[in-house]
């Protein structure tokens, strides 16, 4: 093979692959080299000196460019006269390097002894202890004594807050710069960063808010030592006493996979305790990587507000605790009477096996079942089951020749972690297209950025479409193509420069997101991707196609069980006499939802706490968490991903699988199944994407390159090895040997009124009513606002922090305004789950009202 | 002779535009465009072998065929962050002889076909820079600098950039980082700054001393052969000496190399002052060995190869001079303070080995030395040697292990008898150490 | 605001770069030269300009010697007392000087005219000893020099309205 050498650790000979770093090339055939600053995320900088060896490569004749041999013809090796640092080679053919010479044995002791003479010896309080490189590094390699005068050492401040979610120790600090590499170069936010210089080198931030990032805490988990700290775990536990159980991050269609540290707790009963959430590895889906918002948005799961027992209203209409059989009863009568008369909708948090259940329960129930999922502002899994991302695509590998489109998506507050893998497939040489009606933080790192009017967006995918469909029908076949192309043939062109750029990829990504669309016109706008990726041949292979911007963790495992968007419009639209509400905070995200429940004969509603939702309801269930209970979501790559039981059981709570199925049983249905997995295989007999799978595939794993997360932890940090099983994909349609492709031709809906209209948006760090149970980060949600732009400002005659009141349909809200030049004219932007008030789901008309009598509130 | 460099001894207003036009000035740059391509302006300084003055003694004309052709941008720096304990030499030229640096930079950029050449001056030359960039002005109006250079349609922007005070800066990729306004901390290398990558802005780069251009435009006009006169074989061309410390005349000596310690110091310096013996020769500053200042080392020719043949090096060949007096310990503590003080702190051994090193010497200032101290004196050096990321932990090691070498006499005698120096020892105090007094609470918010 | 009242300034100084960041040590000294020291006001209105997190202008900051966090006297007197000044007298200089003006090593006089520091080798060893007055030189000194020097000084701090500031 051309892209492989030969090098020799140790005297034996090893192949690894041309140009890669001398420490994983080692790392990868099982032999470590010890370091502090290399990290194989990131790029290496040479600062630690731990990782020295000594170094020999194949001499070169100067004058034929052929390697010099021996007498006895073998090449003559010319070894460096020092020791050098490993991190800092890529292997070439012929290398040979010692790395258990007394030479460099001598060398690690001294660079040890140099780090270990600053460092205090508290390991016993230290949190890092147990899981902490400098120590085990020390166990290995370590002088037996320091020569130093303790005394002597640089003291320096012990506890630090970074913010308010990261701790920093600078005694502790060896200053291998992983921390400030990584918000520089993963993420691109330089809010950290050395100051002095020499010994009294230290990290610092000085952002607004104090290390302004949403991925903080990755910091923690590459910190070699115990420096950098959380909030959270901080003298929580010693990590010895920690059981590792996998999951998955409830929140965004990413997927991550997450691995609770769990312990059986005094504070909790003695029933095993989320004590910390970490990163699990998985190389396609979040590398080692999460967002502080899975990482810390897990306390909901044994909030003390959990509701612990079935309720019921009485004939007072109060809400009073039941047993389980009689709410199972109850259900099952109301359903029975109002025969197809019902409606069900399930929440992006509920696991596939839920939502299997509900459909199962919905199915009984008579008529053809009314499933729709929520939250509803997506449009589109049809459109994803054809053209979705192929199979086995990994945003790690998108770089020179890639194009990755994305529309309509404030990226980084919707999907973090792949907003992080973008940014560094541009850094890598990707081109990436970011379109949407404002700026967003994507926007820096776009080699084309277009802005448009939210009700443009269709037409800006169709200019895309339109040249490659100008010529003389030289185009493939299938449904549709001869509508399509007459229709585009004659369009005009508007951004010639990046339809160009999108044709010509090598591979193209389009992540879409529906911000500022209503659901018919994003059901269109999925189209015109579809029609773009088909005609231009970016579907059915990895590193193509289109990703949905899902608006939470399983809405693709919902549209796979049967339940979409529309038909939650459709409830709206018709309403059901009775609602069976899977998990979510319907009324207290919208406020055509809260109406629709108010008018309702009868609710029922599984929830973990007394959200808006339940307040309505007759009768409230209690969920469990996804901590509690097994299961699996899918994400918005359709890999559908296991997560395992971490937390004790709360109250008389129950897995919403379990609920349905046993009202399913009241109303004649089979005996309720005993485990998640027992209904998945039922999945997977009967829903055809899933046919194949079952717990024991979705569990599969193997060794992930980069070995992160090894016993070693020095190398990669502490995220987790995992265990728990890398998911499966399903393929899309594209994927067939014979596709089938349908296109037609989409148009943009006549454009909107001339007045405002409200544009709900998203923010990660959001009052929902799970992650706004992570009280450690209440100061990182934003006060509710509405944002506006300066003219329209101007008409209204506001300034920034003044009350509004928003008129939409009859309904009104009170919210602070804020002025600024990103924000599109004719739009209020209203970020959705920022208060208890609801807001709406996808966008419509609103009137604003200056509240004139109240004092002035700073934003 | 007339001088080649310190040319203002000569002409005291040979920094006006026109009087050093008038004298000749820029007659190389004018050559180097109208009678050379840039591959022969190359070739005339590696005939002449002209090898920089920065301290390492690199061939000048190789480092400048290393750049690649084919690149569309390119950068010749001036690396003017003299910062060398001893070390004054760039600072006449810019002052006293600016245009001839100018004019060196322009050939060096014209050779390398450059895009714009930065002149990097340390922060504290504030009025010497300020003062540079109106010279520069002048040779811009005059059509030496910029667009369309002396008609040939080449463009050539040139700038200074202000440092802000760091000893570090003055190492190559460290300055490259302080330019683009990054942490003035060395770079990993490979790439070099030559190579795509590894210069300013990561595009190829040729990073030249003052002193070093201040030769090209003499060797344009007067040929490599008539440079190859100056000096000796391997090491051609004239040199200027630093003379600082114990010296009757302190100054800037130009000279050829291959003349000997002897001549430098007692001819042509004046020798040491008060009729003291001289004891001790830094030939380098602070970052090289220091000599005992026996017959051998005096007798001893000054050039590269043989400074280093004696256990020195001749660096930028800045003397510091010490006299019989001298407490040699006492002048190592405040060249370990220097290092210290310097450090950037990137590296482990560098950063930990300057800091414990200055720990160490403070002990002895404070006349509590051990036997332990030596023996740390002895090792902690040697665990620097070598395995730092840039040349600056190697420097912090040669005073310690020289004098250690040198004198170990005045060691034993801070082991025997304890003298104290008590100002030397609390300029030493780390002052972390210092503001936490006596508290063993730590510095700064918080405190175990 | 730096960005309203050096327009100009500012605008010269990013045209010497290709990049924003590179201008960041020149905006110091002009936010130094401004508000005497870098105040955390300073930081972040050098940081907007260079398109930087305040942070990084701080972490700039504390890099380098000739950048002040903290507030210093009016004339900042930087004695070099490295090997070669002290071998020509500068330690005695330096005391002599401390004592002369009533400071400790570092320190700042109370009418907060002066603060005294020691400082790396300033490329002036031959005409030690020496030390730099807001980034001005003044060699081959000695005490007599120094007292008329900052007799002068303290007149000239004494003026009602100065027209220019000698700091930088």
């Amino acid at each position: 093979m051309t892209d492989t050498v030969t090098i020799t650790i140790d005297g034996q000979d090893f192949e690894v692959p041309k140009g890669m770093n001398l420490v994983d090339a080692a790392k990868l055939h099982g032999i470590g080299i010890p370091v502090f600053c290399y990290h194989p995320k990131l790029d290496p900088v040479g600062m630690c000196r731990m990782c020295l060896v000594e170094l020999g490569n194949v001499a070169i004749d100067r004058t034929t460019g052929a390697p010099e041999l021996d007498e006895q013809g073998n090449p003559v090796i010319r070894w460096f006269p020092k020791l050098q640092t490993a991190c800092t080679q890529t292997v070439s053919q012929g290398m040979v390097l010692r790395t258990t010479s007394d030479m460099v044995v001598e060398g690690r002791e001294n660079i040890l002894e140099f780090l270990l003479t600053s460092h205090p010896l508290d390991c016993p309080v230290c949190d890092k202890g147990g899981e902490c490189p400098l120590q085990n590094l020390t166990m290995a390699y370590g002088p037996g004594e320091s020569r130093f005068i303790y005394d002597d050492k640089i003291r320096l401040a012990k506890h630090v807050p970074l913010g308010k979610l990261i701790y920093l120790d600078r005694e502790r600090c060896i200053q291998c710069a992983r921390c400030t590499r990584f918000c520089d170069e993963i993420v691109g936010d330089d809010v950290l960063a050395f100051h002095e210089r020499g010994r009294r080198l230290q990290i610092v931030t000085i952002s607004d808010p104090p290390f302004d990032t949403k991925f903080s805490g990755n910091t923690t988990d590459i910190c070699p030592v115990g420096a950098l700290t959380t909030t959270d775990f901080r003298f929580g536990a010693r990590p010895w006493e920690l059981t590792e159980v996998s999951t998955i991050c409830p929140y965004c269609p990413v997927g991550c996979n997450l691995n609770a540290s769990t312990r059986m707790d005094r504070e909790f009963g003695g029933k095993a305790m989320i004590k910390r959430i970490m990163p699990r590895q998985n190389e396609r889906v979040n590398e080692i990587w999460i967002c502080d918002k899975g990482r810390f948005g897990h306390h909901h799961s044994r909030h003390e507000e959990r509701l612990l027992a079935p309720l019921m209203r009485n004939k007072s209409g109060e809400l009073v605790e039941v047993e389980w059989p009689a709410v199972y009863k109850a259900i099952a009568k109301q359903l029975k009477a109002h025969g197809d008369q019902a409606g069900f909708v399930g929440d992006s948090t509920l696991s596939n096996e839920d939502l299997w259940e509900l459909r199962r329960l919905a199915e009984l129930s008579g008529g053809s079942p009314r499933l729709g999922l929520w939250p509803a502002t997506m449009s589109g899994g049809d459109v994803v089951a054809q053209v979705g991302v192929g199979s086995e695509t990994r945003l790690q590998d998108l770089g020179p020749g890639s194009v990755i489109l994305v529309m309509a998506s404030d990226f980084e507050e919707e999907a973090p972690i792949w907003w992080l893998q973008v940014k560094q497939a541009a850094d890598r040489g990707a081109k990436v297209v970011v379109a949407n009606a404002r700026p967003t933080k994507l926007d820096r790192y776009a080699s084309a950025v277009i802005h448009y009017r939210y009700d443009e967006a269709v037409g800006v995918l169709n200019s895309f479409t339109a040249p490659l469909l100008s010529g003389d029908g030289q185009l493939g076949q299938g449904n549709g193509w001869g509508a399509l192309q007459s229709d585009l043939q004659n369009a005009e062109v508007t951004h010639a420069d990046t339809a160009n750029l999108l044709a010509s990829a090598e591979n193209l990504v389009i992540f879409l997101g529906s911000e500022g669309l209503t659901l018919e016109q994003h059901a269109e706008l999925m189209q015109a991707a579809a029609n773009l990726l088909i005609v231009s041949g970016h579907v059915g292979r990895p590193n193509n196609g289109l990703i949905p911007v899902w608006p939470g963790a399983n809405v693709q495992g919902a549209w796979d069980m049967g339940f979409s968007a529309e038909a939650t419009a459709d409830l709206l639209a018709n309403p059901p006499a009775l609602w069976v509400i899977g998990g979510a905070d319907v009324a207290g995200e919208d406020i055509r939802m809260a109406t629709a429940l108010e008018q309702a004969e009868f609710v029922v509603v599984t929830a973990q706490f007394m959200t808006p939702t339940a307040a309505h309801a007759d009768i409230v269930l209690p969920r469990q968490s996804f901590a509690e209970r097994a299961g699996t979501y899918t994400n918005g790559l359709r890999r559908v991903q296991r997560f395992y039981p971490a937390q004790g059981p709360i109250g008389d709570a129950l897995p919403d699988w379990k609920i349905f199925a046993h009202v399913s049983a009241q109303m004649g249905g089979p005996r309720p199944p005993v485990a998640a997995g027992t209904i998945f295989r039922d999945i997977a007999q009967r829903v055809e994407r899933y046919i194949g799978m079952d717990y024991t595939r979705l569990a599969w794993f193997e060794p992930q390159f980069p070995d992160v997360g090894g016993d070693d932890l020095y190398y990669g940090g502490t995220a987790y090895s995992n265990y728990g099983g890398l998911g499966l994909q399903w393929p899309a349609e594209a994927e067939a040997e014979q596709p089938q492709f349908s296109v037609r031709p989409v148009r943009t809906a006549a454009p909107q009124t001339d007045g405002l209209t409200l544009v709900p948006v998203w923010v990660l760090f959001d009052r929902g009513h799970l992650f706004e149970k992570s009280e450690l980060m209440h100061h990182r949600m934003p006060q509710p606002y509405a944002a506006f732009n300066p003219d329209d400002a101007a008409r209204l005659g506001l300034t920034d922090g003044d009350r509004v009141t928003l008129a939409v349909e009859g309904h009104e809200l009170t919210v602070t305004a804020q002025v600024g030049d990103d924000n599109p004219a004719g739009a209020v932007l209203l970020p959705r789950r920022l208060s208890g008030d609801a807001t709406l789901s996808t966008p419509a008309a609103c009137t604003v009202q200056k509240i004139e009598s109240m004092q002035k509130v700073e934003g | 002779m007339a001088h080649i460099l310190l040319r203002d001894l000569d002409i005291p207003d040979i920094w006006q535009f026109d009087t050093y036009v008038a004298n000749g000035g820029y007659e190389g740059l004018k050559q180097a465009i109208g009678n050379h391509t840039p591959a022969e302006v190359i070739q005339i300084v590696l005939d002449a072998n002209l090898r920089g003055r920065g301290g390492a003694g690199f061939p000048t004309g190789r480092k400048w065929s290393f750049i690649p052709q084919n690149e569309a941008v390119k950068y010749v720096v001036v690396n003017a962050d003299e910062s060398e304990p001893g070390t004054f030499k760039d600072r006449q030229l810019l002052e006293k002889n600016p245009h001839q640096v100018i004019e060196g930079a322009m050939i060096a950029a014209y050779a390398i076909q450059a895009t714009a050449v930065y002149i990097y001056c340390r922060g504290e030359f504030w009025d010497l820079a300020h003062a540079l960039e109106e010279r520069i002005e002048e040779a811009r109006q005059a059509n030496l600098v910029g667009e369309n250079v002396l008609g040939s349609g080449w463009n050539c922007p040139m700038f200074v950039h202000l440092g802000a005070g760091a000893y570090i800066c003055g190492e190559e990729s460290a300055l490259l980082n302080s330019l683009q306004g990054l942490l003035g901390q060395p770079r990993v290398r490979p790439p070099f700054p030559a190579q795509k990558g590894g210069g300013l802005y990561y595009e190829p780069t040729v990073v030249n001393n003052v002193e070093t251009l201040a030769n090209v435009p003499w060797i344009l006009v007067n040929g490599a052969d008539a440079f190859k006169q100056i000096g000796t074989s391997e090491s051609p061309g004239p040199k200027i000496f630093c003379m600082s410390g114990h010296i009757a005349r302190p100054g800037n000596y130009e000279l050829p190399l291959g003349i000997t310690f002897r001549e430098l110091i007692f001819e042509h310096a004046g020798g040491i002052p008060n009729g003291k013996q001289l004891k001790g020769i830094l030939p380098s500053g602070a970052s090289g060995p220091v000599l005992r200042a026996t017959d051998e080392v005096l007798d001893s020719p000054l050039t590269y190869e043989s400074v280093a043949k004696l256990g020195s090096t001749l660096g930028s060949a800045s003397f510091i001079l010490m006299d019989e007096d001298t407490d040699m310990v006492w002048a190592a503590a405040k060249m370990a303070h220097f290092f210290k003080h310097e450090s950037c702190g990137k590296c482990t051994p560098c950063r930990e080995g300057t800091y414990w090193l200055e720990r160490i010497y403070e002990r002895m200032m404070r006349g509590e030395g051990t036997e332990h101290d030596l023996h740390l004196l002895n090792s902690v050096p040697r665990q620097m040697v070598g395995v730092v990321l840039c040349a600056l932990g190697d420097f912090a090691a040669n005073p310690v292990l020289s004098t250690l070498k040198n004198f170990p006499d005045e060691y034993e005698r801070y082991i025997r008898q304890r003298p104290v120096r008590e100002q030397t020892a609390d300029t030493l105090q780390d002052y972390a150490r210092k503001e936490a007094g006596e508290h063993p609470a730590a510095v700064g918010e918080g405190g175990l | 605001m730096l960005a309203e009242k050096y327009a100009d300034r500012i605008q010269k100084i990013f045209a010497k770069y290709p990049d924003r960041r590179s201008g960041i040590m020149d905006l110091l000294y002009l936010a130094q030269e401004e508000y005497g020291w870098l105040t955390e006001q300073a930081l972040e209105e050098v940081a907007a300009l260079c398109d930087v997190d305040p942070t990084q202008a701080h972490s700039i900051a504390g890099f380098y010697t000739m950048y002040s966090e903290k507030p210093k006297g009016k004339y900042w007197l930087q004695v070099c007392t490295d090997l070669p000044c002290a071998l020509r007298g500068a330690d005695d200089f330096y005391a002599a000087l401390c004592e002369f003006l009533g400071v400790e090593d570092g320190g700042t006089t109370e009418d907060g005219l002066f603060t005294v520091e020691q400082v790396m080798c300033l490329a002036a060893c031959d005409k030690a000893p020496m030390l730099q007055c807001n980034f001005h030189y003044h060699e081959n000194l000695d005490m007599e020099k120094m007292k008329a020097q900052i007799e002068q000084w303290r007149a000239e701090a004494a003026q009602p309205e100065q027209p220019e500031d000698e700091r930088p």
